[in-house]
């Protein structure tokens, strides 16, 4: 057998182990990698790289040594989701390097961590000032994750105390000009809901991009043809905004009958559809 | 000119509209506490629909040159 062919195969089946290898030892990002693992998929690269190209090594040379690499990994990460003691041994432990606002020095000299690298990974996380820090956390892999202090946080709807509306993940309803049933379904809507929303907005469905459905059940599409407007969803400000004329008008008529009977009725009626407004309005946002 | 008896019934038509278009999305929406809040509303809406029927029907019977 010629060289190039050896080696095309070599190559061709070393690589779909390695893609079956790396597949099974888990889905984790580069990033996320601890240094045991970021070593162990080096090796296993290397270990591929070399008997692809060196053709005096006999292939079962490279079967073994990969499967010693990844199988020790393996074993080590299935031990490490049985048993916490285990896996603060092969992991590591996070290290409270801020607490209270106060720098924890010892605990950054443990992990060798000098104070300019904590002033980096601090201004990466916009923080330039340590003051403004409550607490933060070394992570096994090297991340420094920040809690800042309650009034550099970011505002919330709690911290307003604002009631908002809760909704779910919208569903992709049309892809490409095709709709998708099985998301429609999902949401308890048919193809010919879908038409007639369509129908509505004067676009014809092989000219939609993308569309989606929000939990209220409101359609928004993107068009192939950027230059057309589309409506954007109108029921629920419209309906606010009626809500809200009425409200007033029921004010006004209360004002200017003279009929003591229908001014109570007005006024009783205005207040409770203030109370509706009051009630539904998170909803209608 | 709109006498008081067209206003009031402009307004009556618009509050079953919010009535309806309630309706409409209680149905819509796949979010129980969504739907909750919008037939509670409608509910709302619909006893502010019932007395205000009668004040139309009032206003009807006081000016007379409305009905023809």
């Amino acid at each position: 057998m010629p060289d190039w062919i050896q080696i095309i195969i070599r190559a061709f089946s070393l690589l779909i182990i390695l893609f079956f290898f790396t597949k099974w030892l888990g889905m984790k990002q580069l990033s996320q990698l601890n240094i045991f693992e970021y070593i162990t998929g080096i090796v296993l690269g290397g270990i591929v790289a070399i008997h692809v190209s060196t053709l005096d090594s006999p292939i079962h040379f490279a079967l073994i040594s990969m499967f010693i690499w990844f199988i020790f990994p393996y074993l080590v990460e299935l031990i490490s989701l049985k048993s916490k003691a285990f896996r603060n041994f092969t992991q590591g432990k996070s290290r409270v390097v801020i607490q209270n606002g106060k720098i924890m020095e010892d605990n950054l000299k443990k992990e060798h961590y000098s104070t300019d690298d904590l002033l980096e990974s601090l201004r990466e996380r916009n923080i330039f000032k340590v003051a403004d820090v409550e607490f933060a956390v070394l992570e096994p892999t090297g991340k420094l994750n920040v809690l800042p202090k309650r009034e550099n946080r970011p505002i919330t709807a709690k911290d307003l105390a604002l009631k908002l509306a809760p909704d779910r993940e919208p569903q992709t309803v049309i892809m490409d000009g095709k709709p998708l049933l099985e998301p429609l379904a999902n949401i308890s809507l048919n193809p010919t809901w879908l038409e007639t929303e369509l129908e509505k907005m004067n676009v014809s469905i092989e000219n939609v991009f993308l569309g989606q459905v929000d939990s209220d059940g409101q359609l928004t599409v993107d068009l192939y043809d950027d230059t057309l407007a589309v409506p954007s969803p109108s029921q629920k400000p419209l309906l606010l905004a009626t809500m809200n004329k009425c409200q007033a008008d029921l004010e006004l008529f209360g004002l200017a009958t003279n009929n003591e009977m229908s001014k109570q009725m007005y006024q009783r009626n205005s207040e409770k559809l203030q109370k509706a407004i009051d009630y539904i309005s998170p909803y209608l946002r | 000119m709109m006498t008081v008896g067209s206003q009031v019934k402009t307004c009556y038509a618009s509050i079953k509209n919010i009535e309806a278009t309630l309706g409409i999305l209680a149905n819509q929406t796949n979010e129980v506490d969504a739907r909750n809040a919008y037939r509670e509303t409608q509910e709302m809406i619909t006893e502010i629909k019932n007395d205000l029927e009668k004040q139309v029907l009032t206003l009807a019977r006081e000016e007379p040159q409305y009905n023809q």
